[in-house]
């Protein structure tokens, strides 16, 4: 147990990726700190979830994301089983998210249900769709690719 | 009253913001790890040293905040790191700490996928340092 009142503090362990690199590459020498940021995140998720993982390697895609308020953007080119992320956006995407950054970020907390579905029924689900209705979460390429959708969702999802 | 950035009785006050919220209290739950800020110095700002805010947040409270050198702040489990120009930014809400990191502005270390699910948490402790009156060396 953590005591306040000392230096000491008893923590879960974080679960590390030191494979992470060989999922994840980068196409640019130096990759914004969107990219590496987005990078790392699919990185940890896909090596902590096996299910995530089995996703990851049926994924082919080209996946864009454009954050809207800080005009930055990265194109995630899945690759089945391998991920290679460039700056901005490339040409040829399957699919692209433009949103804000908070947007972007509540992407990654969608629930995931029944059938590997995202949950849209719960507080950060409904922010979501709310979003999509209002046009403040513009995804080109959704109705074609519902299911390619589904899938990066899952791989985004943290939850 | 007005106190010094980043110093212990802004830390203090910090830590009374956080423990006031029921935001964070709300969105910190399951919350169990360290976290360190690296405020980096700017002599030219007349904040000549480097100073790290070491918080020890445990499921929505904080139990402590205190003020020590970068590399206790580095010695946490999350580490966000910035020039204290950046820090002052986010403190009066002139950066969004989220915007900051996705553009680098922040830098962040640790587990990413535990900060995700904790995003809210996090843009709520930004809200509490700019709820403490402060007073900033490069204005005084």
């Amino acid at each position: 147990m953590h005591d306040a009142g000392t230096d000491r503090m008893a923590r879960r362990k974080l679960k590390t990726s030191a494979k992470r690199t060989r999922l994840v590459e980068y196409a640019d020498k130096e990759p914004s700190a969107f990219a590496e940021m987005l990078g790392g995140l699919i990185g940890a998720n896909v090596l902590a979830n096996p299910n995530k993982q089995q996703d990851f390697d049926a994924l082919k895609a080209r996946v864009g994301i454009w954050v809207t308020d800080i005009d930055e953007g990265v194109t995630l080119v899945f690759d089945a089983g391998r991920l290679t992320l460039h700056n901005g956006l490339e040409p040829g995407r399957t699919i692209t998210i433009r949103a804000e950054a908070e947007t972007v970020m509540s992407l990654s907390n969608l629930k995931i249900g029944v059938f590997g579905l995202p949950v849209y029924y719960d507080g950060v689900g409904r922010g979501v769709a709310l979003k999509l209705l209002q046009g403040k979460l513009k995804i080109d390429g959704m109705i074609s690719n519902v299911p390619t959708l589904n899938r990066v969702t899952r791989i985004f999802s943290v939850l | 009253m007005a106190v010094k950035a980043f110093s212990d009785d802004w830390a203090k006050q910090f830590k009374d913001e956080v423990n006031k919220s029921s935001a964070y209290k709300a969105a910190g739950k399951g919350w169990k790890w360290t976290v360190g800020l690296v405020v980096e110095a700017e002599p030219d700002k007349h904040f000549p040293e480097s100073r790290g805010l070491v918080m020890d947040l445990f499921d929505g409270d904080a139990r402590d905040i205190r003020v020590g050198s970068a590399g206790d702040a580095q010695k946490c489990d999350f580490v966000i790191t910035a020039p204290y120009t950046r820090w002052k930014q986010v403190a009066t809400k002139e950066l969004d700490a989220t915007k900051g990191m996705l553009q680098g502005k922040l830098k962040l270390k640790g587990d990413l996928p535990t900060i995700v699910r904790y995003t809210k948490a996090s843009q709520e402790l930004t809200e509490c340092t700019t709820r403490v009156p402060t007073e900033w060396p490069d204005e005084s």
